[in-house]
């Protein structure tokens, strides 16, 4: 690891003020930042630390929408009754992330800022059609993922929460790597009163929407409604965990399952 | 790794290959490519910062032209050192055909990405490439536009 200056925020505004320093970095759960680091892959100036902002904390339950604040664990997601209650399939996908570890360290808002091509998150985040709050603004989640690592969020701009709507019915199924149970390719399926989401992640370049499936599946809701073929292999990664045809036939398998076992 | 595909440029074949042979269009092409000096007609040396999520990366390299034939095709090698991230080469073949509406770059070759980046990356280095060699086409195409 190189040398590297470190702060602690007091809370998100504190930190956003932080993050003006050149080269510096906003570590949350630390959990892809810092093994980096350790490899000598990535040389921030200044580490500004998240973990004493209380605002960033904490789950609340609206009468519309479930928010969970950016530096709630993973298993605080998984474990926590609200959560369970409102939207049982978030909760289900915080607990196989990763390993206890992970889930103990690993937060919300760090899963979905550094925007992982096989992370969870993004995946419940577009297909619910989740509110990305700011330090500046809000973002919906349609606009917030950008492809590979990348989001909209500007430097210096931080996530503070998200906002879940309720669906009627969702579920996540992944078919997950054995060892970093990263999703091979993991699949959000959500119905609501007007419309139906699906959102793909792990199989391609980052998370997407398969607008076929939401079709098929608002006109019929059953796994029956989900045609293999609109995901086409070409669009897929391939390495040496499954190649790009392995995973375009994973997408549709998921699918079937995560609308069958949508509650 | 293999690469490839093509892209068609809204410019005439002449433009086309003086840009894809003067190092200061492809300095402003490639992503995160900070110095591109030219040692001889056929060979370049580049500076090249790569930023991927939270990996960031500089890369010295060398850039050698061969089997060339103006205006239609060369093959493009490079090589490049990341000190401690590992190494990274590749070479293409890149061909210009007239078309309606401009020229069709086609190209097809193969990279291989060694040490750490590929011990912890490997699961993102195709997505990588691909990603990277998208924007640069995206870049030459606006580029040649406008020359």
């Amino acid at each position: 690891m190189y040398s590297f200056d470190y702060a602690r925020a007091k809370n998100a505004k504190d930190a956003a003020k932080l993050l003006a320093k050149k080269e510096a970095k906003v570590v949350a759960g630390g959990m892809t930042l810092l093994p980096t680091m350790k490899q000598r892959l990535a040389k921030p100036s200044l580490l500004v630390d998240l973990a004493a902002s209380k605002d960033l904390k904490g789950i609340k339950k609206a009468a519309k929408a479930l928010t969970i604040g950016a530096m709630t664990t993973h298993a605080e997601v998984a474990h926590s009754s609200v959560v369970k209650g409102a939207c049982a399939a978030l909760a289900a996908l915080a607990e196989g992330i990763g390993d206890p570890q992970v889930r103990n360290r690993g937060t919300i808002g760090g899963s979905i800022a550094n925007n992982d091509p096989a992370a969870d998150y993004p995946a419940a985040c577009l297909a619910l059609g989740a509110t990305i709050v700011t330090t500046q603004r809000k973002i919906p989640a349609d606009k917030f993922f950008k492809g590979m690592f990348e989001t909209a969020l500007k430097r210096n701009e931080l996530v503070t929460a998200i906002q879940f709507p309720m669906a009627e019915k969702a579920a996540y199924i992944k078919f997950p790597n054995p060892a970093s149970r990263y999703a091979i390719v993991g699949v959000f399926v959500a119905k609501f009163k007007d419309e139906v989401r699906v959102a793909v992640t792990g199989a391609g370049p980052g998370v997407f929407r398969v607008p076929a499936w939401e079709e098929a599946l608002a006109k019929k809701w059953s796994a029956d409604a989900i045609a293999a073929g609109a995901v086409k292999a070409a669009d897929m990664n391939s390495d040496i965990h499954a190649t790009a045809e392995y995973r375009a036939h994973l997408c549709a398998v998921m699918a079937k399952r995560a609308v069958a076992a949508a509650k | 790794m293999e690469l490839s595909g093509d892209v068609l440029i809204p410019a005439p074949r002449a433009v086309v290959w003086a840009a894809l042979n003067d190092p200061d269009v492809l300095k402003g092409c490639i992503p995160g490519c900070q110095s591109i000096e030219k040692e001889s007609d056929t060979a370049f040396t580049a500076k090249v910062k790569a930023k991927i999520g939270p990996v960031s990366a500089t890369f010295g390299g060398r850039v050698a032209l061969s089997e060339i034939d103006p205006p239609n095709s060369y093959v493009i090698a490079g090589e490049g050192q990341g000190g401690v991230a590992g190494f990274g080469k590749g070479s293409a073949r890149v061909s210009l055909t007239d078309e309606d509406g401009g020229t069709r770059l086609t190209y097809a070759g193969e990279a291989q990405v060694g040490g750490k980046l590929a011990q912890i990356g490997s699961r993102l280095v195709q997505g990588t490439v691909t990603k990277l060699a998208g924007q640069f086409f995206a870049a030459f195409a606006k580029a040649c536009a406008k020359s």
